[in-house]
């Protein structure tokens, strides 16, 4: 007797509600030992990956990759060695998710367990004509054979009669009379399948027109169907994946139930440019642009405290560091994980959390905790070469900055003259709930200060 | 069109050959008169009365009456054929083609390709095939799966009088021994034949009923059982595509494909016992080149593995009837 416990779909974080399958990593029936990566399971905002705290099996798999579940779902029943189809059944049958939320066991009805076998359902009488398959089948599921015709020879009972009763039944086909006169009988004396017929009419193509390819110069499907106007080429639809879904929701939501005002600005940076080739030949770091404009975001945070919040419905939560979400785009979507403390990081250091944030996200391997939370959001779509944008809140922040390209631009220097210089534009999106005009733009002139005077984004020695 | 019964449209086909072509000529037992006599007001022109009048018109030389020997008829049509006429023979009770077999599946069948496509053989045989007449084991039987078996004959079941002018017309003219299946109950079956020249090219199924739930293939007597099936279902919302083969060989693959890709259920209904029966055939076919395209295993419905009864109960209980095709069309659906 094997012992059997439940693995349900975990709950993570307070707001996780309900979890995807996106893979089962080991087969049902296979042993693993501890640390084995049985599942990974995607939520909103993350793929994460389950891990077996014990050596065992799985005795049965019950979640199907590819679905999600409500948290406390069973997906699967772990066994500490090889356990019967009686024993899972049985288990199975006593199951109750532990979760409050009400969702008992599983979600679908299209892939619900057969008629749940009663605890110990009787054995089959010998004088069944059953096969034995059938009857080991049968009596697994506790399925009452005196109600199966059986189709086999002498009305013996076979496995497939078995299988048919105790899958669930088709929706019925019939209801209002229709009518099977067949349409096109008109057209009968043409050497024509049926089917090249029926296209024929329901598209008005002749066949007098057509000529036949087929078996003895018959038409058949492909001759009409290449003698019809090719019709125009339709969009191709996609449903919207797990990520796609989220950003969708989350951006509407932000842009329609947040007051958004935005603040333009523009920082010379000629100076931060050949500080960071200096700082990246003599540190050997590969700090970007981008990363140094994040380290001058988070000093800038804190100079200016007021931008550094999130709105939660009447509140306005100040944060004492600078939890920066860095937006990144990945083949499964924008994300944005969070640089934590980059106030108390060099350029150097910003560089490195960042890349190690991007490697997880395109490899989807986030985890929840590097994406919940966060005080303010850098977007930077310089790369791609976009001069300037307006960004949408990341909820439930209260600002975000949208950073472009570096430009060359004709200016007046100090003295009078006139010069190229090298210039970044930003644009501060913000929560009018929670940060006023007057706030935001002494945050964009302190990060203007920072990012040209760029000795200032180095920790002081 | 004309309104007319299947046996007169055969009848009328073949005089309309017989007029056209001079090398026609037709063998069988009884076709002249009938009762032993050598026509004239009497003759009833065989006991199906397919022949009336030819005797009168195209003499003794074209309108053969034999002796009771199937393989004399075949026989004597296979020589005539290699020799340059288009015979017409005329089998009264299909199932005494045991008795000639040698003639057809030896002979008939062969030539054209033993002689190296050299001589051709374009006999028709008529044969006279079917339950329903309390005839007995002996004079009841649907022989045409057995001879679909057989490579170098073209097996033929007209359904209605217009396919019996186009499919016959198409037989007369076929340059190949073609076997050309007649019931018995059908002859008095009325319907519009087209006028003048029509033929029927051989390959080439029917479609009698259109609907997309469920495909019904079959032929010869058992079109007219399907079609009432279909149309009590169609009362339900069950909507059955009926295709009726038209010839069992060559058989109209493409056709039965095509209704079962968009079905994905399929009932064949045959007046053969079922094992080696042209059911059995055509759900191995549909099995081997749709198996994706099924929902559920093909049912068959034809007569059970047993010689056709006698009594008048049994063997209405013997032939598929329309209840049992209306059961197998139910079960495929209900098939989960």
């Amino acid at each position: 007797m094997a012992a059997l416990k439940p693995f349900a779909m975990p709950k993570w974080g307070i707001e996780m509600t309900e979890g995807t399958v996106a893979e089962w990593m080991v087969q049902q029936g296979t042993p693993y030992e501890k640390g084995a990566l049985l599942a990974l399971i995607e939520t909103d905002k993350i793929t994460n990956e389950v891990e077996a705290e014990a050596p065992g099996m799985l005795a049965r798999i019950v979640a199907s990759a590819g679905e999600t579940y409500p948290v406390g779902t069973l997906l699967a029943i772990i066994s500490d060695g090889p356990a019967t189809d009686a024993e899972v059944d049985a288990f199975l049958a006593t199951f109750k998710p532990a979760d409050a939320l009400g969702s008992a066991g599983r979600g679908s009805t299209d892939s619900a367990p057969a008629p749940q076998p009663a605890a110990a359902s009787p054995a089959i009488p010998e004088d069944v004509a059953i096969s034995p398959a059938a009857r080991q089948l049968a009596e697994a599921r506790g399925v009452d054979v005196s109600a199966i015709p059986g189709s086999g020879r002498n009305g013996r009972i076979s496995l497939q009669d078995v299988e048919q009763a105790v899958r669930p039944p088709k929706p019925a086909i019939g209801g209002a009379p229709v009518s099977v006169e067949v349409p096109f009988a008109a057209i009968d004396h043409f050497y024509a399948s049926p089917l090249a017929k029926r296209l024929a009419h329901q598209n008005g193509v002749d066949l007098a027109t057509v000529t036949g390819t087929g078996p003895r110069g018959r038409i058949c499907k492909a001759d009409v169907l290449s003698s019809m106007a090719p019709a125009a080429a339709g969009p191709r639809v996609q449903l919207m994946d797990k990520v796609r879904k989220v950003i969708a929701r989350r951006l509407t939501e932000a842009k329609q139930t947040i007051p958004h005002f935005y603040l333009r600005s523009e920082a010379r940076v000629d100076a931060l440019i050949e500080m960071r080739r200096q700082a990246n030949l003599f540190l050997g770091s590969k700090a970007s642009i981008n990363d140094f404009i994040v380290r001058a975001t988070a000093l800038a945070l804190i100079e200016v405290p007021d931008c550094n919040v999130q709105v939660h419905g009447d509140a306005i939560h100040y944060f004492p560091t600078a939890d920066i979400s860095v937006a990144m785009a990945t083949d499964r979507g924008l994300v944005t994980p969070i640089v934590r403390g980059a106030e108390r990081l060099s350029p150097h250091e910003v560089a490195l959390a960042t890349k190690a944030l991007l490697t997880k996200a395109r490899a989807g391997r986030l985890s929840y905790e590097e994406m919940e939370g966060g005080s303010f959001t850098v977007s930077n779509l310089g790369m791609f070469g976009v001069d300037d944008f307006d960004a949408i809140i990341n909820p439930p922040q209260g600002a975000i900055l949208a950073v472009g390209a570096v430009r060359r631009v004709w200016g007046e220097q100090a003295d009078g003259s006139g010069a190229f210089e090298s210039r970044v534009g930003f644009t501060l999106s913000c929560d009018h709930r929670a940060i006023d005009g007057a706030v935001g733009a002494r945050f964009l002139a302190a990060l203007k200060a920072l990012l040209e005077a760029p000795e200032r984004l180095f920790p002081k020695a | 069109m004309a309104q007319m019964m299947m046996r007169e449209a055969i009848l009328e086909t073949i005089r309309a050959e017989m007029r056209r072509d001079p090398t026609i000529l037709m063998l069988g037992e009884d076709i002249v008169g009938g009762m032993g006599t050598a026509g004239g007001p009497e003759a009833i022109g065989g006991i199906w009365s397919t022949s009336t009048g030819l005797y009168e018109e195209f003499g003794p030389n074209r309108v053969i009456d034999t002796p009771i020997s199937e393989s004399a008829i075949i026989g004597s049509a296979a020589g005539a054929a290699l020799a340059g006429k288009r015979p017409i023979a005329e089998l009264m009770f299909a199932d005494f083609v045991g008795v000639c077999m040698d003639q057809i599946w030896n002979q008939i069948a062969k030539f054209r390709y033993m002689f190296g496509g050299k001589s051709k053989c374009p006999v028709t045989i008529r044969l006279v095939y079917g339950a329903g007449f309390n005839a007995a084991p002996q004079h009841s039987q649907a022989v045409y799966a057995m001879l679909t078996s057989m490579p170098g004959l073209k097996v033929v079941l007209p359904s209605t009088p217009a396919d019996a002018k186009g499919l016959l017309t198409q037989a007369i003219r076929d340059d190949d021994p073609v076997l050309f299946f007649e019931h018995k109950a059908l002859y008095g079956m009325k319907g519009e034949v087209p006028e003048g020249d029509y033929q029927i090219p051989f390959g080439h199924a029917r479609q009698v009923r259109s609907g997309e739930h469920v495909t019904i293939v079959t032929c010869g007597m058992m079109v007219g059982v399907a079609e009432r099936a279909a149309d009590q279902l169609a009362q339900e919302g069950i909507g059955c595509d009926v295709i009726d083969m038209r010839t069992t060989s060559p058989l109209d693959e493409e056709a039965i494909l095509d209704s079962v890709e968009m079905t994905g259920r399929v009932v064949l209904v045959d007046e053969n016992p079922p094992r080696c029966s042209v059911a059995s055939d055509v759900a191995a076919m549909i099995a081997n080149k749709a198996f994706a395209a099924l929902k559920a295993p093909p049912q068959m419905v034809t007569a059970p593995h047993s010689p056709v009864p006698f009594a008048r109960e049994l063997e209405s209980a013997y032939i598929p009837s329309a209840p049992k095709v209306i059961d197998a069309v139910r079960q495929v659906l209900a098939y989960r």
